[in-house]
């Protein structure tokens, strides 16, 4: 895999190595690394994904590194298991939620020996790293899919929390829709959990009741995508591929791939040439991959493979204006594109989809 | 034949005392199997599990962290349950008084005083009393179910919660993350000893253990919560108004667990959130009953039940075993508890299969 941002920062970090002897010093014993689980390991989703790049990053790295991952830690006792794994002597802490993000602030601050990583984070310090891959790419293709399978031209959205993550997804998914079909449409439920596999069907039978004939999911769960298959429309899966959870509904998924990453950042750390990076991959980068395309035709599936490859090349560009609000004012013009920062802080919806900010 | 049990005449107080005891003992022989058979050495597991998280002061500290709100919540049930009033409902009364006391730390940042904090404690204890109180006036006036609704006011608490911390009490540069803003430090709790988390919560939670004591042993309300609960015409005849005392121990119950619950966040997670509360107020059930409904009890019971939960995070750090080893773990010991409970109380007996008739 190739990181473009950390070639770059690596080659600038090079400079800078010989003031990061104290950790090359240290090669001989294995590099403890932490790992912090915001759900249990086995929810199909979010936590069993980063649970399958630990692994990776073990079998690539084999007795270089000893892992040690704590599963389901509520907010209240965050502090206390990363204190109990920086005295166990990690020295490389992965923090994998964005509700992580504020106390793992204050404990980079308590430990200054220690590397942190926050996955989805929006900001970096000495001894903090940032990582997150640009899903909204996968969104974008699930847009264009989603435009060609739909017959009632409207998409269903199970969508967790209105976090700018989700909003600029949603937005996405539409301005991908939009270039095969301008007429479509999108309907949201605001499910608020990223795994509820009762709650995510629930919401799921509404918007197919609504006559939506194809699902998204921002929810981490399969049960919105099974409901597809039981009720003939598609979906797309998330997280890991689930083609297996629903053979006649499914048509993509996107699939995290975290395990390269954290290889790469642990020899980074083994090499002494870790910086606080931020990083945020797109498909180029294998962050993340789709699944094969399934239950679509032949020339269904090679549209949709031209989108990847616009976006992987950089011709397709999601966040390219003009950009025009909900309210009707451009948000950018025509020739510009949202910088990383304004698309990690969105807080509208695009003119024409007609969903209204929870809350 | 076939197995019956049969009531005991009489259990006497060393039994009592020894049923929690020799529960904790099986489960140290089980867990010894289990770790023996996971391919751990049995007896590093039980000193990562039982003698590592107060090994040093720090660990220590984290262990009351943990304890406070289990004790407090247990401690205000004890007397409820002795009463024979089921409050189920802690875990509502608990998010209910962090609630309460939260919105003031809310609605003061920035201009707040050193009154805040006083403000938000007694705050606190009115909302959860006040949310005990429901399932206790349905109770004395409709005679309603107080079990199944102070079961169900735990997610109407719980939705409350969640709709504040996303509407109106949402930190507006929370990336619109579900959480309200940190707390200004005059909306602390303060810090017992630098390095640690312990903080007045936990003398606070002290203080409440001794009253409590004394109030059962020693004063004619205790009394008469042991009365009614166990002989309810007598105590009837004898002129104490059981739907009074209903109405009391619900409110103190709530009003403890509201403590908690607004210690929990002025001390230990200074914002709200949801999921805020990892379900103090049903652990604290176990604690109730683990502690032998006796306020001491229920003290020491929580720092056991802290230790454990400590010892299972530490496990997953040092041995690498799996979460659902703790969970295994704390379901022997209610396993446990249970079925000593019952052989101490009834006396199991092989009676010969009746002909059929």
């Amino acid at each position: 895999m190739t990181l473009t941002r950390r070639n770059v920062l690596a080659g600038a970090s090079a400079l800078a190595a010989s003031s990061t002897l104290p950790f090359a010093a240290r090669a001989n014993d294995p590099l403890g690394v932490g790992f912090v689980l915001i759900g249990p390991v086995g929810d199909f989703g979010w936590s069993t994904m980063h649970d399958v790049g630990r692994r990776r990053m073990e079998e690539v790295l084999g007795d270089a590194v000893t892992t040690t991952q704590v599963e389901a830690v509520a907010p209240p006792d965050f502090d206390r298991v990363v204190n109990t794994l920086a005295r166990a002597g990690n020295r490389l802490i992965f923090t994998t939620s964005f509700s992580y993000f504020q106390p793992t602030l204050r404990m980079a601050e308590q430990f200054p020996d220690v590397m942190f990583e926050n996955a989805t984070g929006t900001s970096t310090r000495d001894n903090l790293a940032i990582y997150n891959a640009r899903f909204y790419e996968g969104r974008y293709v699930q847009g264009v899919i989603a435009a060609m399978k739909s017959q009632t031209k409207q998409i269903g959205y199970v969508a967790s929390f209105p976090v700018p993550e989700v909003i600029h997804a949603i937005n996405t998914v539409m301005r991908g829709a939009w270039s095969v079909d301008p007429e479509m449409r999108i309907r949201v439920v605001w499910v608020n959990a990223w795994f509820n596999p009762g709650v995510e069907a629930d919401a799921a039978r509404a918007l197919v009741d609504q006559g939506c004939d194809v699902l998204c999911q921002h929810t981490d769960s399969p049960a919105p995508l099974q409901l597809a298959d039981e009720r003939g429309i598609h979906g797309f899966g998330q997280a890991s591929d689930m083609t297996r959870f629903a053979p006649n509904a499914h048509l993509t998924s996107s699939i995290n791939n975290w395990g390269d990453y954290y290889a790469a950042r642990a020899q980074a750390m083994i090499d002494g040439t870790w910086e606080p990076a931020d990083t945020w991959g797109g498909l180029e980068s294998g962050m993340f991959e789709l699944a094969p395309f399934t239950n679509m035709t032949p020339e269904q599936a090679s549209t949709a493979e031209n989108v990847v490859a616009g976006l992987r090349d950089g011709s397709i560009d999601p966040f390219a204006g003009p950009i025009v609000n909900q309210a009707g004012e451009q948000v950018i013009a025509e020739g510009e594109s949202l910088t990383d920062d304004q698309i990690r802080a969105m807080n509208f919806f695009y003119e024409g989809i007609d969903v209204s900010m929870p809350g | 034949m076939r197995l019956t049990l049969e009531r005991r005449d009489s259990t006497g107080m060393a039994g009592l005392l020894l049923s929690p005891l020799l529960a904790v003992a099986l489960t140290l022989a089980s867990s010894i199997v289990v770790f023996w058979a996971l391919g751990q050495d049995p007896w590093r597991a039980l000193n990562v599990y039982f003698l590592m998280p107060v090994s040093d002061f720090w660990g220590v500290q984290e262990v009351a962290v943990k304890a406070t709100p289990l004790v407090l919540i247990a401690v205000g049930l004890a007397l409820c349950f002795r009463s024979g009033n089921w409050n189920i409902g802690a875990e509502g009364q608990f998010l209910i008084g962090a609630i309460c006391g939260g919105g003031i730390a809310v609605w003061t940042h920035g201009w707040g005083g050193p009154w805040v904090l006083p403000l938000m404690l007694v705050a606190g204890m009115v909302g959860g009393a006040l949310y005990g109180l429901i399932p206790a006036i349905l109770k004395t006036r409709l005679r309603v179910n107080e079990i199944l609704v102070s079961l169900m006011l735990v997610y109407v608490a719980d939705l409350l919660l969640d709709w504040l911390v996303r509407g109106p009490w949402r930190d507006p540069f929370g990336f619109n993350m579900p959480q309200t803003i940190t707390f200004a430090p005059e909306a602390t709790l303060p810090i017992l000893f630098d390095g640690g988390r312990m903080n007045l919560g936990t003398v606070i939670t002290l203080v409440v253990v001794a009253v409590a004591t004394v109030v059962m042993a020693r004063t004619l309300k205790g009394f008469e919560i042991k009365l009614v609960g166990e002989a309810p015409r007598a105590a009837r005849f004898a002129g104490f108004d059981d739907k009074r005392l209903t109405l009391t121990v619900f409110a103190v119950s709530g009003a403890l667990a509201g403590l908690a619950g607004v210690m929990e966040a002025a001390g230990t997670v200074r914002q709200l959130l949801p999921g805020f509360s990892p379900g103090y107020g049903f652990t604290a059930i176990i604690v109730a009953f683990l502690g032998r409904l006796n306020p001491v009890g229920c003290l020491i019971a929580g720092v056991f039940i802290a230790i454990t939960f400590i010892g299972g995070e530490n496990a997953q750090i040092i041995l690498r075993l799996p979460r659902d080893m703790t969970l295994v773990f704390q379901g022997m010991l209610l396993f446990y508890i249970l079925a000593c409970d019952t052989l101490i109380l009834y006396r199991p007996r092989l009676v010969p299969r009746r002909a059929p008739a």
